[in-house]
């Protein structure tokens, strides 16, 4: 559509009457009133069920809006959280929220471990316990089991004489642990003292039952 | 937010806040430990595991031992495949044994005695021994090492029954594999050595001049023959 001059827009807002215009505007003034003339001006009546009717369009265009995309919407569409806090009850849930951290995380700063070990490791009984390998050709001798992840240099024995004693005594969970001796960092030694289960490696684990009590049903 | 949706919310985070730590536990555990195969291997059949009511611990523990040891990752799965049927024999034998359902700390127990060589019919009698003070998986433990110390499974199982029927505490049941130890270390044969155990006098009360005497046992004289 081409805009109208500006002459003739102040004619057709009462600004300007049609002989104050130059004449080479006048043709394009004359079709313009002429245009707003046939304009119907009665005033626009609306059926009185309009809104009854647009209200159940709504309703049904709703329903018909898959759940998929209801839920969809539920999750993506922000939601307006409104949280009254009274101070002291702030001081209380911080102090719940950091006791709950220290439950969950073990003592080594890992998620605690469920079964046997981990519940002896949560009792206060533990033992010291003492590991002894003859090796006398060895220049290091290391402990690895269930009880330090089988962490070969996590708990290294010491040359206890010269005569090749290597020896290490360290505090055990009460429960039952599987071992090994690695020596020179290399080679697997299953305890002479202790009873031994395949490892399912091929190779074998030695065993150690740590406590011998019975408490509430729960060997210790 | 509204209450509905918070209800929601909380009943969601409550439901898979247990699976999901757990998940991610097993994840953490294995991070830097076993190659990434062999970790989605072992969550997957920690996830199985969870879902028989097994426990998981031991998979994990089986991966991060293979892991230590430098075995190839396809062997670890393997053992740790194992361990699982292990697991699952375990429970299915206890529960044969009259417990419905069987603990976690019970079902390594029974794990370990298969594991030591012992039967699952083996593992269902001692569940069925272990009636109180007798936990099943002390019994079960007991019977495990006695069998990996290399005391026939049926002859452990009988010294086990003995020694329970005859009205001995718990503690003497558990300090069964030291004496057999003591015994084994002194030149007999484990079987040997279980015979000795499996005599009242064995079985009751501790060595000769060693601790109190029991009440209305009188002591012995230990250079009399």
């Amino acid at each position: 559509m081409n805009a109208y001059d500006p002459l003739v827009k102040q004619l057709l807002d009462g600004e300007l009457t049609l002989a104050e215009l130059p004449p080479e505007l006048q043709a394009e003034a004359s079709e313009a009133l002429r245009l707003l003339a046939a304009v119907d001006r009665r005033a626009v009546m609306l059926p009185e069920t309009l809104d009854a009717r647009v209200m159940d369009a709504v309703r049904t265009r709703a329903r018909a809006v898959s759940l998929t995309r209801r839920s969809l919407g539920w999750i993506t569409e922000p939601w307006e959280l409104r949280l009254r806090v009274r101070p002291w009850a702030l001081g209380a849930a911080l102090a719940a929220a950091a006791a709950l951290v220290l439950v969950l995380r073990g003592p080594g700063g890992t998620i605690s471990k469920q079964g046997p070990a981990a519940t002896a490791s949560a009792l206060p009984e533990s033992l010291l316990v003492r590991f002894v390998l003859y090796a006398p050709g060895a220049k290091q001798v290391g402990l690895a089991g269930t009880f330090n992840q089988w962490n070969q240099s996590a708990t290294p024995l010491v040359r206890a004489s010269s005569d090749g004693v290597w020896t290490v005594t360290l505090t055990l969970p009460a429960g039952q642990h599987q071992y090994g001796f690695v020596v020179d960092g290399r080679r697997w030694v299953t305890d002479p003292a202790a009873p031994a289960v395949d490892d399912g490696f091929g190779r074998r684990n030695s065993v150690i039952a740590v406590g011998g009590t019975v408490r509430a049903g729960r060997v210790l | 937010m509204t209450t509905p949706r918070c209800g929601v919310l909380v009943f969601a985070a409550v439901v898979c806040a247990g699976p999901l730590a757990a998940q991610g536990d097993v994840t953490a555990r294995l991070v830097g430990r076993v190659p990434p195969a062999v970790a989605v291997a072992v969550r997957v059949l920690a996830d199985s595991a969870a879902a028989r009511g097994l426990p998981a611990d031991p998979l994990v523990d089986k991966a991060i031992e293979g892991g230590a040891k430098g075995v190839a990752p396809e062997r670890v799965i393997a053992a740790v495949r194992l361990v699982f049927g292990e697991l699952d024999a375990a429970a299915a034998a206890i529960r044969a044994g009259r417990v419905a359902i069987p603990d976690g700390e019970t079902i390594e127990a029974g794990a370990f005695a298969l594991a030591a060589g012992m039967a699952g019919p083996q593992v269902t009698e001692l569940v069925r021994l272990s009636t109180d003070p007798f936990p099943p998986a002390a019994t079960l433990r007991v019977a495990g090492t006695l069998t990996a110390l290399g005391v026939p499974a049926p002859q452990t199982v009988e010294l086990v029954r003995e020694t329970i029927q005859s009205g001995r505490s718990a503690s003497d049941l558990l300090a069964l594999p030291a004496k057999l130890q003591s015994r084994v270390a002194r030149g007999a044969s484990p079987a040997q050595a279980a015979a000795g155990l499996a005599r009242p006098d064995d079985v009751r009360g501790p060595p000769p001049g060693q601790g109190k005497p029991d009440k209305g046992h009188p002591p012995r004289n230990p250079h009399r023959p």
